[in-house]
């Protein structure tokens, strides 16, 4: 054999193992010119889409993948050929490019391959981009895992912001949500109403029919408020038969068209439990924010004073602070 | 006290490596964009990691939300770092605008929209770092700041294996568009060998 021939063996066999890696590693890889015709389809892509060699090469990816959005995918490959410069998809922004099954179909939870891809350029000899490698890795663990975690995550947010009682913010969170209307009243300026209630002699409730009726006293009267309040509104408890809401966006007698509907409805209100009928009354006290109000303890303080003045004035009332 | 990470004529030579290669980015992405870019001149420090926090911090002083920013790492030529875009003051329909995307229909459209900004402006930028410096950079995928962390706690938080880093800040804005966003090129002090050793070559 002359050199060359000897060469020429070497190279041939240095490509077949080359080749012999592109088509087995556990990624996808694509190679397609500036319109988008295939040229090169490795196993994992084949075995993923079912699609052979022969029914993709030379043909356009948005021919053989209809579901691949064309207008987002130039765009993104748009980049590549003139930047020279590599681009990148995740799971987070678009769970997959091409809709493949998991890769364990008994055990796996997920619907479909989660993605995440990177769009390499390919210079010719000249330093010309005039092919794009499309690289898909299966992200499917990685992306259960990490929603499983934001699941969890939110739940406990959930739970830790909740009265377990009534359903409402438990009084930590609702403070954390008062301070922030307070400084967003600083900000912007936007009217905003305190409403602190108080069940009218709640401990007479609790000591004549003892605390489960007591509990769903509460309870009901925590539906009703529920009912009432619009989404931006922020309803807590308190303390134990004390509430607090927030209305943002409202003024005073906004909030005392509020407070009057939801004191007249529990005035009807008939709580019936443990073979008992209970009617009970709540007071409140309304405050808007204003400038002289320095802190979110002083708008607290002075609707709580209001409120004081509605059991002063004989309950069953509302009064906003002067 | 700090400047030992660098000394004067390496600082100069990478102020002026990274000019010219903004220059360079200014240009390929009027190319891609067209439009018309404008970079500010870089500015070269020496940080710790409070100071990019507070860096960061500042950027972001128009509003209380989370910061809108992305990372992405980038290694080559014994160099490593990471490019921190952040938005400021940019309109996302704009951005979309400027993209040429035809809307932003949901958060994750708008997330996409900052990472593909972000791969745009770090790719032209530090491939023109690269070219300056006769080195190739490989890209991690970008990654959105504040969804998952806040940048400026992780920073402020003393567990971080580095005590300062190279920074190289640059601000671009688009005209005729409401975007502006600062660009930081992080090099942490144990992976700047490779950049001294670049710069000392191009003094020689």
């Amino acid at each position: 054999m002359t050199t060359t021939n000897k060469e020429m063996t070497k190279f041939f066999e240095d490509v077949h193992w080359l080749m012999d890696i592109l088509q087995n590693i556990d990624v996808g890889l694509v190679v397609m010119d500036k319109n988008y015709k295939i040229a090169l389809w490795n196993s994992f892509m084949q075995n993923h889409s079912g699609k052979a060699p022969e029914d993709v090469l030379q043909r356009s990816i948005f021919t053989v993948f209809p579901e691949l959005s064309e207008a987002w995918f130039k765009h993104k490959a748009q980049s590549v050929f003139v930047l020279q410069n590599a681009t990148f998809t995740t799971w987070e922004q678009r769970p997959y490019l091409f809709r493949f099954p998991h890769y364990r179909p008994i055990t796996g939870t997920a619907e479909h391959m989660y993605q995440n891809s990177t769009i390499i350029p390919l210079m010719d000899s000249k330093g010309n981009v005039e092919q794009i490698c499309l690289i898909v890795y299966d992200v499917t663990d990685t992306a259960i895992n990490k929603m499983a975690q934001q699941q969890a995550n939110n739940q406990l947010q959930n739970l830790s912001r909740t009265d377990h009682l009534t359903g409402l913010f438990n009084r930590g969170y609702w403070e954390l949500r008062l301070i922030q209307e307070f400084k967003r009243f600083d900000r912007y300026d936007q009217a905003s109403t305190l409403i602190m209630m108080d069940i009218d002699h709640f401990k007479k409730v609790n000591d004549k029919y003892g605390h489960t009726v007591g509990d769903d006293v509460i309870r009901q009267v925590s539906r009703a408020m529920k009912e009432q309040v619009r989404d931006l509104d922020i309803a807590g408890r308190y303390g134990g038969e004390e509430f607090g809401v927030i209305l943002t966006g409202t003024d005073a007698q906004g909030a005392a068209v509020f407070a009057e509907r939801l004191r007249t409805t529990i005035e009807k209100m008939v709580v019936i439990s443990e073979g008992q009928q209970v009617r009970f009354t709540i007071s409140m006290g309304i405050s808007q924010l204003s400038d002289k109000i320095v802190d979110h303890r002083g708008w607290i303080e002075k609707a709580d004073a209001a409120l004081y003045q509605s059991k002063e004035g004989g309950r069953n009332r509302y009064t906003i602070a002067s | 006290m700090r400047a030992h990470l660098l000394t004067e004529d390496q600082r100069d030579c990478l102020q002026e490596i990274t000019n010219v290669a903004m220059g360079r980015a200014g240009d390929r992405l009027a190319r891609l964009l067209d439009v018309f870019v404008v970079l500010s001149i870089p500015h070269v420090s020496i940080l710790n990691p409070t100071d990019i926090a507070m860096a960061l911090h500042s950027l972001n002083r128009e509003s209380n939300d989370v910061v809108h920013g992305v990372c992405q790492g980038f290694i080559g030529g014994g160099i490593a770092g990471e490019a921190m875009l952040i938005f400021n003051g940019t309109d996302f329909n704009d951005l979309a605008k400027l993209l040429k995307y035809d809307r932003v229909a949901d958060e994750q459209a708008e997330y996409e929209l900052l990472m593909d900004t972000a791969n745009v402006l770090n790719g032209a930028c530090l491939k023109g770092l690269a070219e300056q410096l006769d080195t190739h950079f490989s890209f991690g995928p970008p990654m959105l700041l504040g969804q998952h962390c806040n940048i400026a706690d992780l920073l402020q938080n003393n567990n971080m294996t580095w005590k300062q880093a190279l920074v190289v800040e640059i601000n671009y804005s688009i005209e005729n568009h409401k975007i502006n966003c600062d660009l930081l090129i992080v090099i942490a002090e144990h992976s700047i060998s490779g950049l001294v050793e670049k710069l000392n070559y191009l003094l020689d």
